[in-house]
Parts: C-alpha cells; sequence; structure tokens
C-alpha cells in the first residue's frame, strides 16, 4: 500500500465523512491477503489454537486495562 | 471410560480438524498440489485410525459408515454426552 497522504480527498466520501475537529480519516477497506501453503502446526496444537496454519493464528492479546498494573 | 479411549476420540478429532482446515485451504487453492497430498494422507490417516477405533469400541455413528454389524451394540455405553474428556 503506497503510503498516501490521508488528507487528501478523493471521493464524496471523504468529503461526507470528514466531521470538523477530527482527523479526516478514509473509510475502512477490507482486504484478505493471499495466503501460502508454508507449514502446519502439529495436530494436537491446532485443535487446540483453532487453526491449523501458523499465520492465522492471531489471538487477542490481553493488554492489562488502564489503573491495572 | 478408560483412558485410551478418550484419548483415541480426542486423535480422530484432531485429525478431522486438520481436514476441515485443508478443506477450507483447498476450496480457494484447489491447484496447491502439496496441500492436496497433505489432505490425501491425513483422510488415509483418518479412515484407518476409525476402524482401529471401532474395531476396539463399536460404531463411532449408528450407520452409513462401518456397514453391517452383526450385534446391535450401538446402544451399549456410553453414550456420545457421557463420555468425559
Amino acid at each position: 500500500m503506497t503510503e498516501q497522504d490521508y488528507t487528501t480527498v478523493e471521493n464524496s466520501a471523504d468529503t461526507l465523512s470528514h466531521c470538523p475537529g477530527i482527523p479526516r480519516l478514509r473509510l475502512a477497506t477490507a482486504y484478505i491477503p493471499p495466503q501460502m501453503f508454508r507449514e502446519m502446526f502439529p495436530l494436537s496444537e491446532a485443535l487446540n489454537k483453532g487453526t491449523l496454519f501458523p499465520e492465522l493464528y492471531r489471538p487477542y492479546r490481553r493488554y492489562p486495562m488502564k489503573g491495572e498494573v | 471410560m478408560d483412558r485410551s479411549r478418550v484419548a483415541m476420540l480426542r486423535e480422530l478429532q484432531e485429525i478431522e480438524f486438520a481436514l476441515v482446515e485443508l478443506n477450507l485451504y483447498l476450496d480457494t487453492h484447489p491447484n496447491d498440489n502439496k496441500a492436496l497430498s497433505t489432505f490425501n494422507n491425513l483422510a488415509a490417516h483418518l479412515a484407518k485410525a476409525k476402524k482401529n477405533y471401532e474395531a476396539r469400541y463399536g460404531p463411532l455413528i449408528n450407520f452409513g459408515h462401518s456397514g453391517p454389524v452383526n450385534s446391535w451394540n450401538w446402544i451399549d455405553e456410553p453414550w456420545p454426552w457421557e463420555i468425559e474428556y
């Protein structure tokens, strides 16, 4: 993805979705990077982790909440 | 329920989960031969594992898999929901 200046207005969505006082943010764009078959988790690990493919394993990390040490 | 039965069931679940994953991958990458051969190996492995299990503990499902039976041991204990993993 080229480094873009998100302040440039490319289409009406950029204009209409802009709220004054808030940085101009582009509407979200979904994408799915192509997957290549590389290696697999051991089967027992795959069942525990919920995927056979290490590149798809991305659990939500638990970050301490504000004020939590 | 004896340990080895639960262990064999667990192994079946692990293999079947991996096959589901490969199935999903192959849906979008049907020409990936490495994935296809992995799938075939695992499918053969699953068939063998199921045969071993059924030889020792009876049918995994009530019909459609292991063919005719000489005694109706489908109703023997335990029922699937009684299995403690």
